[in-house]
């Protein structure tokens, strides 16, 4: 084959780019770490890459929403602690103030402790978790409790997400749980029973709020029960939406992060290829007879 | 004596063509350099008829006859395709792989901004009376339509793009039309004087060269010697001595994107040119178009969910706000991608945002979990939202690709053919000098023919 100058310059000018062209390419792999750059580089692997990212997302904020609800029920377990406790004394006065052993300033002294109980369950049942009131239902905006322990919220039941798709409940039904609906017991009216049995001396009174305390104590604890297994199951979807999290992202790095042992190997090859190829040019531009001439 | 002087009149004719012969090989290493320049050759032959002397028959030197050009034809009919395709697919090659915007881990993308509004939603779902929650959620919402406004745009300015490149190589294609009719009317002048303008053909080929990049335009040599050119379909750009005139003007129908037309006789009719205008044209209303289109798709059936499940909710009370679109979109698909944006009475007061089932309802998420549950749910293409952003990313991708692997192989068969015909018609700056080497010894011989034979002639009238 006759081989021009021109054939030479083309050749040395196209095997130069190419070479740069991949120097530039693996440089930019090691340097950036990903080798999905442009939705061309793997088509297929940008698709996934597209998912990927917006599932991680998603299970890292279903971690973050559960993480907050259970410490929601963890505010909402404490409030019902405290006045578990102060049923539990409450019910302590109850029996030892139902004998004729106590007189009548006695039972008025223990009346205002049990007001006070009083006063402190409707305080703890206000319990407030940022802005919203944790245990008014669907109506978190004003204190569900007012001083007499009338209860100003609803039934409602907050459903989170702790799955794509799939929900727990994450309050109490402060209505079942203290107002006693659905059959049980009222707890805050039976402390306001006992408590105004106690202050006008009337032993059967307050010995009538001996067994609906009782009662009252058990439904409190049925009520953290509750609290205590959807918090069982909101840490169990944190771990578990964090985990699939940690392998949704390790997913994506695998389609879209380089080798990084492959990388620099090709960017050793790309620097030698370019060396060598600058070499050659500057030796294949000496052969001419216009130098010997 | 006859002879003798004979020899003189030979060894002249023989000197010029050696001459001519360092001449051309001179002007070949000169134009060693030049586009489109076709090495020259030097034909000399022996002159005719031998001198006949008794039964002896005595040559009479050699004549430079012509001065011709090293052209394999057979090469430079397969070229105008190869630089045809080579332009076309690196054109659209270069035009997609300057979109950035659907890259898959582009920061600010609409995938990132798909999933920090359904991130938000999910937050806002666990205590969706949190003011600062429910601004987070109106933000996302803004920043969602943004980026489908921006990633929108992106496309379509790469489409704007292309409309500007087309126009360019319209106009340099009326000048390349212009130059080679102008060309066809200076050869055909030439060869009827009876010579070969070689300068005039190398002009004229890397005219055509270029036009055939620019629109695929076959040339036609006819029986007179001009060069025609004609682009897909058989539209005639230049016919003899006679350019036709392309026109990029802006197309309605194609939403004010430019259409390429051709003026023959005051006629105007529609092309589709190959070359690069093609390969523009292909990306532009190909690869770019679809990508806009499914943008607009997700974003019309996203917007249209989204706004169904809210317009059913209710704000935060005592307003209780429903029916509120959350974002306003058009009414078909057809640029909701760069109209989406969030309804701006939600922007103005947050609390307006459904997030309740039923009225009176501030801790209640139910609705902003339906609106999650959105995120999951089937579009119009039978794809969720992160399905159907990944098809239209996956699919730009392809094409990318596809264009890119065939631009890198018409660039390699282009090469290949260029180098080919390189080797043709080439100038070897070696070969010129051995070439004006071997004229300089020719000459320099010839040189001493004529001083033996004007010795010889001396020698004889000194014997008269």
């Amino acid at each position: 084959m006759r081989v021009t100058d021109a054939m030479l310059y083309d050749l040395v000018s196209r095997n130069g780019q190419a070479a740069k062209s991949r120097l530039d390419q693996a440089t930019a792999q090691e340097s950036s770490g990903s080798r999905v750059v442009h939705p061309g580089d793997d088509p297929g692997a940008a698709g996934l890459i597209v998912t990927g990212q917006m599932n991680a997302s998603t299970l890292d904020t279903i971690a973050t929403t559960a993480g907050r609800a259970a410490d929601e029920l963890q505010t909402t377990d404490g409030a019902l602690s405290a006045v578990a406790d102060g049923v539990s004394r409450a019910r302590q006065l109850a029996v030892q103030l139902s004998t004729s052993t106590y007189s009548a300033s006695d039972r008025a002294a223990a009346a205002s402790e049990v007001q006070g109980i009083l006063a402190s369950a409707v305080a703890s049942l206000n319990a407030k978790v940022g802005n919203r009131y944790v245990l008014g239902g669907f109506q978190d905006g004003a204190p569900p409790f007012d001083a007499a322990g009338n209860y100003a919220g609803d039934q409602g039941v907050r459903q989170v997400e702790i799955a794509p798709g799939v929900y727990q409940a994450a309050n109490v039904n402060a209505a079942v749980a203290v107002k006693g609906a659905n059959g049980g017991v009222d707890i805050l009216a039976t402390l306001s029973a006992l408590a105004t049995a106690l202050q006008s001396n009337d032993v059967s009174g307050v010995q009538a709020t001996i067994d609906q305390l009782a009662q009252g104590t058990s439904q409190l604890a049925t009520a953290r029960g509750q609290a205590g297994a959807a918090m069982s199951t909101l840490d169990a979807a944190v771990t578990a939406n964090q985990a699939a999290r940690d392998t949704a992202t390790k997913t994506v790095s695998g389609l879209a992060d380089v080798d990084a042992i492959a990388a620099a190997t090709n960017l050793a090859q790309a620097q030698y290829a370019l060396q060598a190829s600058l070499t050659a040019t500057a030796q294949s531009f000496n052969l001419t007879l216009v130098n010997k001439l | 004596m006859a002879d003798l002087i004979q020899i003189l009149n030979n060894a002249a004719s023989s000197l010029a063509a050696a001459r001519g012969a360092a001449a051309t090989a001179s002007n070949n290493v000169q134009n060693a350099n030049t586009p489109g320049y076709s090495r020259q050759v030097a034909v000399i032959e022996a002159n005719l008829p031998a001198d006949q002397v008794g039964d002896v028959y005595l040559g009479q030197g050699a004549s430079l006859v012509q001065v011709t050009q090293a052209r394999d034809r057979f090469l430079e009919a397969q070229l105008p395709a190869a630089f045809a395709q080579s332009a076309g697919s690196s054109a659209a090659s270069s035009t997609l792989q300057a979109v950035s915007a659907l890259d898959p881990q582009a920061q600010g993308g609409i995938g990132d901004a798909l999933s920090g509004f359904y991130d938000a939603l999910r937050q806002l779902s666990q205590n969706p009376s949190d003011p600062s929650l429910r601004q987070a959620a109106v933000g996302s919402a803004q920043t969602l339509a943004l980026s489908f406004n921006s990633t929108a745009s992106a496309v379509e300015s790469a489409r704007t793009g292309a409309d500007a490149k087309i126009t360019a190589d319209v106009s340099q294609v009326n000048q390349l039309a212009s130059t080679v009719a102008s060309l066809n009317g200076q050869i055909r002048a030439a060869r009827a004087g009876g010579g070969q303008p070689n300068d005039l053909l190398d002009a004229r080929q890397s005219a055509l060269d270029q036009l055939a990049q620019l629109t695929g335009g076959a040339p036609v040599t006819t029986n007179q010697g001009d060069a025609s050119v004609f682009l897909a379909g058989g539209a005639p750009l230049v016919v003899g001595t006679t350019a036709n005139a392309l026109s990029a003007a802006a197309d309605p129908a194609n939403g004010g994107h430019v259409a390429v037309t051709l003026s023959v006789g005051g006629a105007t009719s529609a092309v589709s040119p190959g070359g690069e205008i093609g390969g523009l044209l292909s990306a532009r209303d190909g690869a770019l178009k679809t990508a806009g289109a499914g943008l607009d798709q997700l974003a019309f059936d996203l917007a249209g969910q989204l706004n169904a499940v809210h317009q059913a909710g209710f704000g935060l009370p005592p307003a209780n706000a429903t029916g509120n679109a959350l974002f306003s979109v058009g009414a078909t698909a057809a640029g909701a991608a760069t109209q989406i944006a969030v309804n701006p009475a939600l922007t103005a007061d947050p609390s307006l945002l459904a997030t309740a089932a039923a009225a009176n309802q501030s801790g209640s998420g139910a609705n902003v979990l339906s609106m999650v549950a959105t995120g999951t749910q089937p579009l119009s293409t039978g794809l969720d939202a992160s399905g159907a952003l990944a098809q239209v990313t996956s699919a730009f991708g392809s094409a990318a690709q596809g264009i890119a692997a065939a631009a890198e192989q018409d660039a390699s068969l282009t090469g290949q053919l260029t180098t080919m015909r390189e080797s043709t018609s080439g100038v070897s700056i070696d070969d010129e000098l051995i070439a004006m080497q071997k004229a300089q010894t020719a000459y320099q011989a010839i040189a001493k023919v004529i001083q033996t034979s004007s010795d010889m002639l001396d020698t004889l009238l000194q014997l008269t």
